[in-house]
């Protein structure tokens, strides 16, 4: 909590930033050890730590908040079921990640089995399209600009859906999460060369469906 | 190195997974194939209509997940013991045996009658008048002792209240900025800057997007400050902002929205920053921007 404040009242973010990372590596085997004796503060703390791009990963790869949702109540109940197993050999975030990314693929192979994804989804907050939930940049700018942008979300959500559940997912860790591809390749059980093949070949699809557009 | 190595490289430079030997064969290869030179401006080209693809969860999902995840694990914390209570209710007081039933009538009267004589008439009045339980003490200000021998401490404390309002309202909007630098909950200060990013018309809002931009020591919230300044890149200071972040932050992804946002109006002032970029950055898509940007601008790629 005291790294937290520090480094969020320093003039160099940077250079604080960078203790402040070692310092958060420290706190969280502390919150997981708490987590683990059935502090529930400190496992609500872990959540909260992970859960918005636990939450974005899910959204971006399933592309829809019905099924992000599910994703995200499972990750984390399999998480607070197991923590007492975690052993500290390997980073919690992988630990998290393999439990997210694996739940996703089970949702991606299904919907390849039932394949219809209807474009306008329900969900608790209304109804929303699917295609329009990413903000608009400037929209009322420029119509016939929203026109082509509407264009290249479809393009790109057919391109994604054409992939294959483990393309698609190194994709979304690589490109959207950022994530390295050693890192990649720990959270799927994999080596960093079959995760460096495996996007390459993403993005030779992406960038062929998108040919005439760039 | 031949186009087809190059071609595989170029992408993983533009993700930033080459060495650095690795990243210099492809420039000297890149800088003498024109063949290869239009074929990463297509990377680059593609990178931003990739970035019109992201989507964020809709507002309110967030919460939704946190909420119902708190109830699923305050299901889960003790279901032996719930169990238990559950069966032991369900036997005793919903289904009660025959035999209890009588007993159970004579029980309740006995306990109302004895209740009656025992409670003192002024209880109702008493639990109004007495002073209220404290929701929660935060902090002890000051003690100290009555001749009396009664001991007078003096607390500060905590409750929770709901406000509801739009955006407009001031005291929603305080509320918000001040959550906005809540340093203990970076989750809340992503919702707080999700509702703050669409109102940067307000120059309390705008400066509190600018600071968290600056200063906020998680990614997510940066980005969303950087979300809600797109509208505002053309001044000073969110150009000045912007040129800090590109320099100094630690999250290429943040780093990569910045430049974008920086050369979205191609502002004559940035053209030493540029320069600066090419010579010390380590991210390959921001070389490459910056290195564009400049030979758009009929500048030279080298400081002097």
């Amino acid at each position: 909590m005291n790294s937290h404040s520090a480094t969020f009242a320093a003039d160099q973010p940077g250079a604080a930033r960078v203790r402040a990372g070692d310092l958060l590596a420290v706190d969280e085997a502390a919150l997981i050890r708490a987590a683990q004796a059935g502090d529930h503060d400190a496992f609500e703390r872990l959540v909260r730590n992970y859960d918005q791009s636990v939450l974005k990963l899910a959204m971006n790869l399933l592309r829809s908040p019905d099924d992000a949702y599910d994703v995200y109540q499972e990750a984390f109940l399999r998480v607070y079921k197991n923590i007492n197993s975690f052993r500290f050999d390997c980073s919690f975030h992988t630990w998290l990640y393999r439990i997210v990314t694996n739940l996703c693929l089970d949702q991606l192979r299904k919907r390849k089995v039932r394949k219809t994804e209807p474009a306008v989804v329900e969900t608790p907050e209304g109804p929303i399209d699917r295609l329009e939930t990413t903000p608009e940049h400037r929209p009322h700018a420029d119509p016939q600009r929203a026109l082509l942008s509407t264009e290249i979300k479809r393009k790109i959500e057919d391109t994604l859906s054409g992939m294959s559940a483990r393309e698609r997912m190194v994709f979304e860790m690589r490109h959207y999460q950022g994530m390295r591809l050693r890192a990649i390749g720990d959270v799927l059980g994999t080596s960093e060369e079959a995760a460096k093949n495996c996007l390459f070949r993403a993005t030779q699809k992406m960038r062929s469906a998108l040919g005439d557009l760039i | 190195m031949n186009c087809e190595e190059a071609r595989q490289f170029m992408l993983l430079a533009g993700y930033g997974e080459l060495s650095f030997e690795e990243e210099e064969a492809l420039e000297l290869h890149v800088a003498s194939c024109p063949g290869c030179q239009s074929e990463r401006a297509g990377y680059v080209s593609m990178e931003s209509l990739l970035a019109q693809a992201e989507l964020n969860p809709p507002p309110g999902l967030l919460a939704r997940c946190r909420r119902d995840l708190a109830v699923r694990i305050g299901e889960q914390s003790s279901p032996a013991r719930r169990f238990a209570f559950s069966a032991l209710w369900r036997r005793w007081v919903v289904h009660p045996p025959m035999w209890l039933r009588p007993a159970g009538a004579f029980a309740m009267l006995a306990i109302g009658f004895f209740a009656a004589r025992f409670v003192p008439d002024t209880s109702l009045f008493a639990q109004f008048a007495g002073p209220a339980e404290p929701a929660s003490v935060a902090r002890v200000r000051l003690v100290n002792a009555a001749e009396s021998g009664q001991v007078r401490v003096l607390y500060d404390e905590v409750r929770q209240r709901e406000l509801t309002g739009s955006l407009q309202d001031d005291r929603i909007r305080s509320m918000l900025i001040s959550a906005a630098a809540d340093p203990s909950d970076p989750g809340l200060r992503v919702d707080t800057m999700d509702l703050l990013k669409n109102h940067c018309e307000r120059d309390e809002v705008r400066q509190v997007l600018l600071h968290a931009l600056r200063n906020d020591p998680n990614s997510g919230v940066r980005l969303k400050a950087l979300d809600g300044l797109k509208a505002y890149a053309r001044e000073p200071e969110t150009l000045q902002a912007l040129a800090e972040v590109v320099q100094r932050d630690d999250n290429p992804g943040v780093r990569v929205q910045a430049i974008d946002l920086l050369l979205q109006n191609r502002e004559p002032e940035v053209v030493g920053l540029l320069q600066e970029l090419l010579r010390r950055e380590e991210n390959s898509y921001i070389r490459s921007r910056s290195q564009k940007a400049l030979s758009e601008m009929k500048a030279s790629i080298d400081t002097f």
